[in-house]
């Protein structure tokens, strides 16, 4: 770890003996570098003349709140981005695995249970849905990762046809439900991912907020410490040179689906208890939203590149955008215009740093 | 050679298509088309009518569009193409006269059944079907629904005024949940939900009700991706909360939905900080559709009410009306002929019934 401050100087001594033209253009490069954070900036703060509450510790807490809930997918899906691909099949995995969640764990004494053979909810049964429904998203994550490796497919047709075909089964699972919700979910589950830890403001900070940060922990552990992590961003940069260099290629693209799609999995297992209840259309679209995440928080589309905290910037920057938003009480059409904006400028300023560069 | 493999693997498929395409000409063939396979209430109704035309013995087929109107007019002239002899059509495009007259086009003298999404608004629908002596319509009158929960929900605040009105300043706060802008149906329940719940409450002397947030530019909250979501009423309210609550003495004292759905997750989020669960205050929600886990949020007290869109009634008018056609009678004859309370013909046209709503408060 370098020391901040004498980082700082170095910096200011670098600058001073710079030319003014490059002076001027380096002011720009950082202004427009960080441009995304300072608009964020002047958002919030005109968001909080308006409304003080946005600033409040119970606001914050929901804003942790969300975040946690929105972060694990984001993070699967992150890996996806940094070997230059997608996920288009996220969010019916999740619709999926929230489904099974759902199906497993209802109350005994529900009135509509759907699998009537099982038995009470138990903390251990529990356990064995949350494992079950993990594996199921690494299944599909697998067979997303194997298509993509095998065949050198591009990600987005891969995952395009995985997307289609888990909306069929979840269409058929629901068949068994006569297409009705399923809901009445026991509250041994509900209270494994709600029970408050503490309260922020008047906001509860439920335990899946605990889960999300063990788990963003666990990602940063991967992508950082294990060899794994770090042939996942050999093959982003340059899979040719990955390979030259003894990368296993074909393993590393399966793998890092296959996390993406545990991850799915677990999102998946906390979206149901989000939810109250899931229905067939649970999960569309929710890829969007991660991917739009990522590639804010700068994880780009030209692979290899992206960090744990970048994520996690960007599910913070697309909730602070909701949040103020409804605090505002903008209307619809604004919300949408608003989020594409911001979306295509964070994109824009990316790329130029890759244009710069060439 | 592989040539030859790709020739005779094209001509197999050829076959294969053309057999299943062999039904015999004289019998009845019905094919529903869903505008989406992922809607909650149709999704019940389809259930429902699958065991219908089963017991009845006639041959049909589902197919789904997505949520695509263009895909579902291919879907209809492939059909027809088919042998199909009788179309159930649930339009994507709801309440657009043209789109009926191109399903009707296409279908030439096939007879066809609209049902659900409407194929008209303010009366265009109804010079449509009494152009077209081989269409019907069957449906509920989407502004009823509204009408109903507006009604209930004034109902429910005047009888228990005093406890829904959480900070006693005589005025009760509400909350708007929207399923998705620019659906028919969403659009009003969104204003009847409100406006008639005003009627009850003004005509027993009592104030209108207030939106909770004055500032705000519209007086209703839609979800993002229009899909009637939990998540998005869920994501909504615990924003809301943060403002709106008890430590500022401004909590929302009442939310009104589009959909049961929505109102799930607002419970969902009512229950984590503190409301809707035994023993505590009941801010009262009210959703639309009665599905089976909204009925148990009913029956165990942290939900008030909802509409009920009878599924099964839906699925008995179509296949009664279908079971007719197929035994020669014109589509208005058909829709005569069913005899039952649930059902009513419109006034205006007589080729189009309305299957009834019902309030539900618990059983």
């Amino acid at each position: 770890m370098a020391n901040p401050i004498a980082t700082l100087q170095r910096t200011a001594a670098e600058y001073q003996k710079m030319s003014k033209k490059d002076q001027k253009r380096y002011i720009t490069d950082l202004i427009l570098n960080n441009a995304l954070y300072i608009l964020m900036l002047a958002f919030c703060i005109y968001t909080a003349i308006q409304r003080p509450n946005f600033l409040s510790m119970g606001s914050l807490g929901n804003l942790i709140v969300q975040v946690a809930a929105y972060l694990p997918m984001a993070l699967g899906i992150a890996g996806c981005i940094v070997l230059t691909g997608t996920d288009l099949s996220a969010g019916r995995a999740v619709g999926l695995t929230a489904a099974i969640t759902g199906a497993f764990l209802q109350r005994i004494d529900y009135a509509n249970k759907m699998l009537t053979f099982l038995p009470e909810v138990t903390p251990f049964w529990m356990f064995v849905t949350l494992l079950s429904v993990v594996a199921i998203g690494a299944v599909i994550g697998l067979i997303n990762g194997f298509f993509v490796a095998k065949f050198s497919l591009h990600p987005f047709i891969v995952t395009l046809s995985t997307q289609l075909i888990t909306y069929g089964i979840i269409l058929w699972f629901f068949d068994f439900n006569n297409g009705a919700p399923i809901g009445g979910l026991d509250e041994i589950y509900r209270n494994f991912l709600g029970t408050p830890m503490f309260y922020m403001g008047n906001t509860p900070v439920p335990l899946y907020v605990l889960y999300a940060v063990l788990l963003t922990a666990l990602m940063w552990f991967i992508w950082n410490k294990t060899v794994f992590g770090k042939n996942m961003f050999a093959v982003g940069s340059n899979g040719e040179a990955a390979k030259v260099s003894g990368v296993n290629v074909f393993l590393t693209t399966m793998l890092v689906h296959t996390l993406a799609g545990a991850m799915y999995g677990y999102s998946g297992f906390v979206e149901g208890f989000r939810s109250g209840s899931i229905a067939a259309g649970t999960g569309a679209n929710y890829e969007c939203d991660a991917i739009a995440a990522c590639v804010i928080g700068g994880v780009s589309f030209v692979g290899g590149t992206g960090k744990i905290s970048g994520i996690i910037m960007g599910v913070f920057v697309l909730r602070i955008i909701f949040i103020a938003l409804t605090m505002l009480g903008v209307s619809s059409s604004s919300l949408y215009i608003i989020k594409g904006a911001i979306i295509l400028c964070a994109c824009a300023l990316d790329m130029r740093k890759y244009l710069v560069k060439k | 050679m592989k040539k030859l493999i790709a020739i005779v693997l094209a001509l197999a498929l050829v076959l294969s298509l053309a057999a299943c395409g062999g039904a015999k000409p004289a019998e009845t063939k019905v094919s529903v088309f869903w505008y989406d396979e992922a809607d909650v209430y149709l999704s019940t109704v389809r259930s429902e009518l699958n065991k219908a035309l089963e017991t009845a013995g006639i041959a049909y087929d589902n197919q789904y569009a997505g949520k695509d109107q263009a895909k579902q007019l291919e879907q209809i002239k492939t059909a027809i193409a088919g042998g199909t002899t009788l179309l159930v059509v649930n339009v994507v495009t709801s309440g657009d006269p043209d789109i009926a007259q191109t399903v009707l086009d296409a279908a030439g003298k096939v007879p066809v059944v609209f049902f659900n999404r409407p194929i008209g608004a303010d009366g265009s629908e109804v010079t449509l079907l009494n152009g077209n002596a081989t269409a019907c319509f069957i449906g509920t009158d989407a502004p009823e629904a509204g009408h109903m929960q507006g009604k209930m929900v004034g109902d429910y605040v005047l009888a228990n005024f005093d406890t829904v009105d959480l900070n006693g300043d005589g005025k009760i706060s509400y909350a708007m949940f929207k399923g998705e802008e620019g659906n028919a149906e969403a659009i009003a329940r969104t204003q009847f939900g409100v406006e008639d719940a005003d009627a009850v409450l003004t005509a027993a002397g009592k104030p209108a009700l207030e939106y909770f947030d004055a500032q705000a530019s519209q007086k209703w909250q839609t979800d993002p991706e229009g899909a009637w979501s939990a998540k998005a009423a869920k994501d909504y309210m615990d924003t809301n909360m943060v403002t709106y609550n008890k430590d500022n003495n401004n909590m929302i004292e009442l939310v009104i939905c589009n959909n049961d759905g929505m109102a799930e997750g607002v419970v969902e989020s009512l229950k984590q900080a503190g409301y809707n669960a035994a023993g505590q205050h009941v801010i009262p929600v009210f959703g639309v559709d009665a599905t089976d886990a909204a009925k148990a949020l009913v029956a165990e007290g942290s939900m008030i009410g909802t509409v009920k869109q009878d599924n099964v009634g839906m699925a008995e008018a179509i296949c009664a009306t279908v079971k007719a056609i197929a035994e020669g009678k014109t589509p208005a004859d058909a829709l005569a002929a069913l005899n039952d309370e649930r059902f009513t013909i419109a006034p205006e046209c007589a080729s189009k019934l309305y299957v009834a709503y019902a309030p539900y408060l618990g059983e």
